[in-house]
């Protein structure tokens, strides 16, 4: 136990950087994500001869899987589009190219989750159709699609492990690499593992809350 | 208060509203269709002020969509509408409604006639006392402290001010609608128009809401109320109309309309409801 | 540039490659579907220490992401056992793989038998115990087939997202369709036309599934 305890503390500082690596790649995913997917889904909306081709391109990020993504951007973009220039962007595009997908799908359910008759009642009190998307549409779509989007930042930050095939410096690249310099892989991987499943089940749980409060609050 | 519009080619201009304030509602040829389908085929009529007038009809007879004209949810076909001091005018010959009022003058408008929906439409996301203040803060532009007395006493006045709280989904059908009635008052409307307030509620909660509805006839609120609820509409109506098709069958005081009307299909349609 | 004959060209390997996916995935799928039910039996067992024990793996299998436990099981797994049991211990990475993805697989389809199971509306249950039957063939007559009706399209989607998964298992040297794509790669300098090419495969392939899938559910829930 001391032994391990004393591997992983020499450790210490390669490993921060690389969970600093594994926090600020999903964050950028993530919120990238959710841009591009509200950017698809009002589009969806507003201009219907886009629709095919966007259909499609949703369709293309939920069926390929993360890895196969990664690798096609980190290796194959470059010679098409000249961009990404390093692998760290390539990280965050290709997360985020799989997670935009879902995420359009969620504003779309956001966007018919909210009854028309509450906007009807809030015009018949007098107030305009802008109040009424403000301050009546947008709260409530936040509330019903804030599950969702937690759960898609879990799986984000899943996947951003992946990103050290590509030699991105995240906690798993730093593990790994400590293990071949070292030799000993069961403490920094063990160690690294439960840090992995300590981070994982937090933001589940925060996830269940936020799910069982809305229950509560919104049942129809 | 008069909004000047320009008066509707091929019909008499009418400023009587203006100079008779003891109109609250004047409505005069009123059609609506949607699309092909004609509901509305012509409806006139007026409601002095501090009336009670129920409009009563079978399913399709195109009594919620009259009251959902006279607030704007619906864009009337042709016709002309006056109520609480504002004029709704629109083309005579049917075209989609060219109305001349802007998005702002219709808000005005509504902020003088208070609806009850039959789904109540109380939001979710915000508390009973939230769902009151709401409208108070951004039409009548109250400040919050305002804006939670006058809530509070509205919501006392259906009582329901030990929910104020509490949210919608927590609260029983009479409950919400109670609720929805109060938020609608404290706008201090002119006019309150009720759709079909009680019919989805269970019967044990109909009643505490017909209860509230009689309050405010009796404190003299100007009311059009679309109902299935026949006791209601005899005992605390002062006027019942009965819709068919689109027009008005039978237009009277209850006493004469539910005990010997004239019409025969206003016969047939009580007698359904009242063996 | 977007030349994808050389996709074609090495058609041969990279469908070698393709089939090891399909084997990885039906062994894991296998494993994970034994262990969930398994799982799922502990998870709605009186016994609490089982009880407690289930649900805790459960959550530790929908916890960690699969790469993570795919190395450690490659890496620190055998290392462990051998210090253990003074032999030398070595997994092959078919192994680690299938061991990793039926693992993580597991606890996704113990949660979706549980939900199968419960989700059968009580009602069933106390009609068929009023009419006199026994627990065991209530089980087996109302609520399993119920259950099963009820839990089929998860499971079918749970397991495509299984056959993406398996795509990760090149990192550990297994000659996948990835490793090949990488080996391809390297020997000819072009690796566009490659993962292009890839990407799009494995899109129109999980694209069919998925509808597949759809249309199957469409049937269940009409039947």
């Amino acid at each position: 136990m001391e032994f391990w305890t004393r591997t992983i503390i020499d450790n210490s500082g390669p490993l921060l950087d690389g969970f600093r690596i594994t926090v600020s790649v999903s964050i950028i995913a993530f919120v990238v994500a959710a841009a591009a997917g509200l950017i698809i889904s009002l589009a969806r909306i507003y201009a219907p001869p886009l629709r095919p081709l966007l259909s499609a391109y949703i369709a293309f990020c939920r069926n390929t899987p993360i890895f196969v993504q990664l690798l096609w951007v980190a290796y194959a973009w470059y010679d098409i589009f000249t961009w990404p220039k390093d692998v760290f962007t390539a990280a965050w595009v290709a997360l985020a190219l799989q997670s935009s997908g879902y995420l359009a799908e969620t504003f779309h359910a956001g966007f018919d989750s909210v009854p028309h008759g509450q906007v009807e009642a809030a015009e018949a009190l007098g107030m305009s159709r802008f109040t009424a998307l403000r301050r009546i549409v947008a709260p409530q779509m936040l509330l019903t699609m804030a599950p969702a989007f937690m759960n898609q930042f879990i799986v984000i930050v899943k996947c951003s492990t992946l990103v050290s095939v590509i030699a991105v410096p995240d906690l798993m690249f730093q593990a790994i690499r400590l293990t071949n310099i070292w030799g000993e892989p069961v403490p920094i991987l063990t160690f690294v593992a439960i840090i992995f499943i300590i981070m994982i089940m937090s933001l589940s749980a925060l996830s269940k809350s936020l799910t069982d409060r809305l229950r509560l609050r919104m049942a129809r | 208060m008069n909004t000047t519009l320009t008066a509707v080619e091929g019909e008499r201009p009418c400023d009587t509203m203006g100079a008779d304030p003891s109109v609250a509602i004047r409505v005069v040829g009123l059609k609506k269709s949607f699309g092909d389908v004609a509901v509305l085929h012509g409806i006139s009529f007026d409601l002095p002020r501090g009336q009670v007038l129920s409009i009563i009809g079978a399913s399709g007879s195109g009594k919620s969509t009259l009251l959902r004209c006279l607030n704007y949810l619906e864009r009337p076909s042709a016709g002309a509408i006056w109520i609480a001091g504002h004029q709704l005018t629109f083309d005579a010959n049917g075209e989609g409604a060219r109305h001349s009022l802007s998005a702002a003058q219709i808000a005005r408008v509504r902020a003088e006639v208070g609806m009850v929906f039959q789904q109540f439409n109380l939001w979710p996301h915000m508390t009973v006392v939230q769902n009151v203040m709401e409208a108070l803060i951004q039409v009548r532009k109250l400040n919050s402290k305002e804006a939670r007395n006058r809530a509070e006493h509205y919501l006392a006045k259906v009582n329901m001010l030990d929910a104020a709280a509490r949210y919608p989904a927590r609260l029983s059908g009479g409950q919400q609608q109670r609720v929805a009635i109060a938020r609608a008052l404290a706008m201090e409307p002119q006019i309150m128009l009720f759709d079909e307030a009680t019919s989805s509620l269970d019967p044990e909660l109909t009643a505490e809401v017909l209860a509230v509805m009689r309050l405010l006839a009796r404190d003299g609120t100007t009311m059009v109320v679309v109902t299935h609820e026949m006791a209601f509409a005899r005992e605390v109506s002062d006027r019942v109309m009965f819709l068919h098709d689109g027009l008005i069958e039978e237009d009277g005081v209850p006493s004469v309309v539910f005990s010997n009307p004239g019409s025969n299909r206003c016969r047939q349609f009580l007698s359904k409801f009242l063996g | 540039m977007f030349d994808l004959s050389l996709f074609w060209e090495y058609r041969a390997i990279l469908l070698q490659g393709m089939l090891i996916n399909l084997l990885i995935f039906a062994l894991s799928s296998t494993l994970g579907l034994t262990i969930g039910l398994i799982a799922c039996v502990g998870r709605l067992s009186s016994f609490a220490p089982l009880r407690a024990a289930s649900a805790g793996y459960i959550e530790i299998g929908r916890s960690i992401p699969e790469f993570v436990l795919l190395i450690w099981i490659n890496n620190v797994l055998p290392f462990a056992l051998s210090t253990m049991l003074g032999e030398r211990i070595h997994f092959s990475p078919i192994l680690s793989a299938t061991l990793a993805l039926g693992v993580v697989a597991s606890g996704y389809f113990a949660e979706t038998f549980r939900a199968g199971i419960q989700a059968v509306p009580r009602g069933h249950l106390e009609a068929a115990r009023a009419l006199g039957m026994r627990t065991p063939r209530i089980l087996g007559r109302i609520v399993l087939p119920q259950a099963i009706r009820l839990m089929l399209p998860e499971l079918m989607s749970q397991n495509i997202g299984l056959l993406k998964t398996t795509t990760l298992v090149s990192v550990i040297a297994v000659p996948d369709i990835m490793y090949q794509v990488g080996i391809i790669g390297q020997q000819e300098m072009k690796p566009l036309p490659l993962y292009t090419g890839t990407a799009f495969a494995f899109f129109l392939v999980i694209l069919a599934l998925t509808t597949l899938v759809h249309h199957t559910h469409g049937h269940l829930r009409r039947s």
